[in-house]
C-alpha cells in the first residue's frame, strides 16, 4: 500500500508500467488510449476515507527533527550473509587493563583521604598521588573516546583523538612534575587556595 | 489491500474500451503497478549507506525515566572528566606560562584568589569540592559493585543516594567551615 503514501508512484507507473506489468498483456493491445484521465477522476475514492487529507499526500519523513548527534558517516563492510566480525580476546587490553584499573582506584583512596585528615602531604606521598592521578586520569579519557568515537566507523576521529590524550597525559606528567619540583606540589597548593 | 485490488480490477475494467470482450473472473491476477530500476552493488549500497543517514532514530536519553543508577552513573562521568579535563589543562597551561608570560606559580595563584569576593570564593569550593567528593563516593560504590557486593536493587538506590547526600553534605562543609 506504499501507492497510498506515494501518490506519483503510482500514477507513474499506471501511465508507463513496464511490459510484463501492463493491465492487458494477456490480450491483444492496439492503439489504447492511456487513460491517466480517468485514473485521477478514480484514485481518490478508493483512498480509506477515514485517513486525513494531509497524511495522504505527505512524503516518508524523519521523525526526529533535530538529532542530539547527528548519525555518523555510513560505511557498508560486506555483506548480510557475512557473520559479525568479533575480535580477538587479548586479556592485556580485557582483563588484566580492568585489574589495573581497579587497583589504581584502590591506591588513589588512601592517598586522598590522608591530606584531608593531616593537612597535607609529604613529596613522596605527594609524588605517588600525582602519578596515579595521571594514570587514573588517563584510564577514565580513554574510556570515553572508546565509548563515544567508534574504531569501525571514525578510523581517523579515534586516532588523533587517542594521540591527543597521549601527548596531553605525557604533557601533564612533566607539569606536575615540574609543579612538584618548583613548586609546593599539589595537595599543599590546594590547601593554600583553599584558605586564600 | 481490498481496496487496491478493487481500484485495479475497477482500471481494468474501464480501461477497455470495447464491450465484445468479456473478462473471465478467474484471470484477476492483482498486479502490482510499480516501475523498477536496475543498480549495480556499489551504487545499491550508496543508496543503503544514505538511507541510513535519514533513518529516524529512536529516543533514549530523552525518554527513559530519571533513575538514581543511571543519572549517578552520568553524573560519575560527567565529574570525573571535568576534574580531569581541569587538571590536563591546568597542567598545560603551566608548561606553556612561562612562553606566554602568564604568572601560575602557587604564590599568584594564591594572591588572586584572596582577591576574590567571598561568594566567588564559597562557590567555586562548591564548584569544585562537590564534583570531587561525588567521583570518590562514587567510585568507592564501584569498587564495592566490583567485589561482589550491593547487587540488590533497593541496595543500588539506597547506596546512589547516600553518595548524593553525603557530597552534599561534604562539600557544604567544606565550602563554608573549612
Amino acid at each position: 500500500m506504499a501507492s497510498i503514501m506515494r501518490p506519483g508512484l503510482l500514477r507513474s507507473a499506471c501511465q508507463n508500467p513496464a511490459a510484463s506489468q501492463r493491465m492487458l498483456s494477456s490480450f491483444a493491445r492496439s492503439g489504447i488510449k492511456r487513460s491517466s484521465p480517468l485514473i485521477h477522476q478514480l484514485r481518490p475514492q478508493f483512498v480509506h476515507p477515514t485517513i486525513p487529507k494531509s497524511t495522504r499526500i505527505a512524503a516518508f519523513h524523519v521523525t526526529q527533527r533535530q538529532q542530539i548527534i547527528p548519525p555518523l558517516p555510513q560505511k557498508i563492510h560486506g555483506t548480510l550473509n557475512d557473520p559479525v566480525p568479533v575480535p580477538n580476546p587479548e586479556p592485556v587490553h580485557g582483563a588484566y587493563h580492568w585489574t589495573f584499573e581497579r587497583l589504581v582506584s584502590v591506591g588513589l583512596i588512601p592517598l586522598t583521604i590522608v591530606p584531608f585528615a593531616s593537612g597535607s602531604l609529604n613529596p613522596v606521598m605527594d609524588a605517588t598521588l600525582c602519578a596515579l592521578l595521571v594514570i587514573h586520569s588517563h584510564i577514565g579519557f580513554e574510556s570515553c573516546i572508546i565509548d563515544y568515537i567508534p574504531k569501525k566507523r571514525l578510523p581517523i576521529s579515534r586516532m588523533v583523538a587517542m594521540w591527543a590524550l597521549r601527548i596531553g597525559t605525557v604533557a601533564l606528567g612533566v607539569a606536575l612534575y615540574s609543579f612538584e619540583t618548583n613548586d609546593v606540589g599539589i595537595t599543599e597548593a590546594a590547601k593554600r587556595l583553599w584558605q586564600a | 489491500m481490498a481496496s487496491q485490488r478493487v481500484f485495479q480490477l475497477g482500471l481494468r475494467r474501464a480501461a477497455v474500451p470495447s464491450f465484445s470482450k468479456v473478462q473471465p473472473a478467474g484471470r484477476m491476477v492483482q498486479r502490482r503497478l510499480a516501475a523498477t530500476q536496475h543498480f549495480g552493488e556499489s551504487e545499491g549500497q550508496q543508496i543503503l549507506a544514505k538511507q541510513r543517514l535519514r533513518r529516524p532514530v529512536s529516543p533514549h536519553l530523552t525518554i527513559y525515566r530519571p533513575q538514581i543508577t543511571w543519572y549517578a552513573s552520568s553524573l560519575n562521568r560527567i565529574t570525573g572528566v571535568a576534574l580531569s579535563g581541569t587538571l590536563y589543562l591546568f597542567g598545560i597551561a603551566y608548561l606553556a606560562a612561562p612562553t606566554l608570560g602568564w604568572h601560575l606559580e602557587t604564590p599568584s595563584l594564591v594572591a588572586a584568589v584572596a582577591s576574590w569576593p567571598v561568594f566567588v570564593k564559597v562557590g567555586a569550593k562548591l564548584a569544585v569540592s562537590f564534583p570531587f567528593i561525588f567521583h570518590s563516593l562514587n567510585g568507592v560504590r564501584h569498587l564495592v559493585w566490583d567485589v561482589g557486593l550491593g547487587f540488590k536493587n533497593v541496595t543500588v538506590t539506597q547506596t546512589g543516594w547516600a553518595v548524593v547526600g553525603l557530597s552534599v553534605v561534604g562539600s557544604l562543609y567544606l565550602s563554608l567551615l573549612a
